[in-house]
């Protein structure tokens, strides 16, 4: 490129600078309009929707019992039905307790056994007792709960959200 | 202009790869003047090489919210239209860009056809053109489909048709069109996979072998009258 003589801007360096400023700023805009479009997804929360699971005079009290339910919940475009299950547990009829049905060990579907009083998964072995505690067995940690609320008699649940174990 | 003698990362890498010696041959190249508006006339090669760089921009980020099937892709599109941030302005550019190639490609060749400089040497500059002229045909009639509302079926609908019309193959190029013998999920996935993998690979091969001779042979200059032959045809002057 021409060397500009000192104070004195070229007409080429001008014409640069104007066309690299252009560039500059359709890209970002371009870019940033992609970049949102793109990275958007990492600012989405996940669903907050409760689902209604059933009476809650149906859970009887000490006895851990398996909810079935159905959940309609949209997936981006789609509007699917899913369906999914928890253990529920109350002692009293007032709090309860609502477990993902996977054993934490390596997602095997676990049963109550009524006469051990305990959870137990077939797959290997593991045993988590009444509140969720590992007993024996390959699971690393307790059982996952779900959010659990009452609500006019109603059992609520939000089955994506995990609660942290207090 | 020796850039290699620069020291630093800059020299470095002039050094290895002779980017700069590209730089040079690819924008510091000499181009003929022109005057007033016709010098306008130039710059519509690189318009549509920018409306096609913008169109595969947002076509990439367009395709990862976008399902080519019958019962999702008109939800998906309004979901990119709704749902997805900036999701309308992306689709919008997509959407013109589309209709500003057709534009910008026809204007660029009737510029070349009108100027004469498809003549020699530029035959072959000329014949790739009319190459990506066809496919960018192909990419607005296939992604025209897409969206997958009515005008897209009907239009779909009367273009394989009319290619059924051809005579003796048009039965069996109305098939391949359609991936059947009825419009639906196969014309979907067959118009899509055209348009994001198909096409892009051919236009792709074309562009580099056009902006290559386009470097190679320099652009034409705009033709000029020639004052002596003029002078006979138009004793007066």
């Amino acid at each position: 490129m021409a060397q500009d003589r000192p104070g004195e801007v070229s007409r080429k360096t001008f014409l640069g600078i104007v066309t690299g400023g252009i560039v500059a700023a359709i890209g970002a805009v371009v870019g940033a309009t992609g970049l949102a479009y793109f990275a958007s997804p990492a600012f989405k929360s996940e669903s907050e929707d409760w689902v209604d699971i059933g009476p809650a005079s149906a859970i009887k009290h000490g006895v851990p019992t398996k909810v079935d339910f159905t959940q309609r919940r949209r997936d981006a475009w789609d509007v699917i039905e899913q369906r999914s299950s928890a253990w529920v547990v109350t002692s009293n009829g007032a709090d309860f307790t609502a477990f993902d049905p996977r054993c934490t060990h390596l997602g095997c579907p676990y049963r109550w056994d009524a006469d051990k009083k305990e959870f137990l998964c077939p797959c290997h072995g593991g045993v988590f007792n009444e509140q969720g505690q590992v007993v024996a067995g390959p699971p690393p940690r307790p059982l996952d709960r779900y959010f659990v609320k009452v609500e006019k008699g109603r059992l609520l649940i939000r089955p994506l959200v995990k609660r942290a174990i207090a | 202009m020796s850039a290699s003698n620069d020291g630093g990362p800059r020299g470095w890498l002039y050094e290895r790869t002779g980017v700069d010696r590209v730089w040079d041959a690819l924008f510091a190249r000499k181009v003929p003047e022109a005057q007033g508006w016709v010098s306008w006339l130039y710059t519509l090669g690189s318009a549509t090489l920018f409306v096609f760089v913008l169109q595969a921009v947002t076509g990439t980020l367009l395709a990862m919210n976008y399902v080519p099937s019958p019962d999702h892709a008109y939800d998906s599109v309004r979901y990119i239209n709704t749902s997805v941030v900036m999701g309308h302005y992306l689709r919008g550019l997509h959407h013109w860009g589309a209709s500003a190639m057709v534009v910008l490609v026809g204007l660029h060749m009737l510029r070349t056809y009108f100027m004469g400089a498809y003549k020699y040497p530029r035959e072959g500059t000329w014949m790739i053109g009319v190459l990506l002229l066809v496919v960018v045909i192909g990419f607005g009639f296939t992604g025209y489909l897409l969206p997958w509302d009515q005008k897209a079926y009907w239009a779909t609908m009367v273009g394989t048709n009319i290619a059924g019309q051809t005579p003796f193959i048009g039965p069996y190029l109305k098939k391949i069109f359609r991936g059947g013998p009825e419009m639906g999920a196969a014309t979907m996935t067959r118009f899509y996979a055209l348009h994001v993998l198909v096409l892009p690979a051919i236009v792709g091969a074309l562009i580099m072998g056009h902006l290559f001779l386009v470097v190679w042979h320099g652009i034409s200059e705009p033709p000029t009258r020639a004052a002596d032959a003029d002078a006979e045809k138009e004793p007066g002057r």
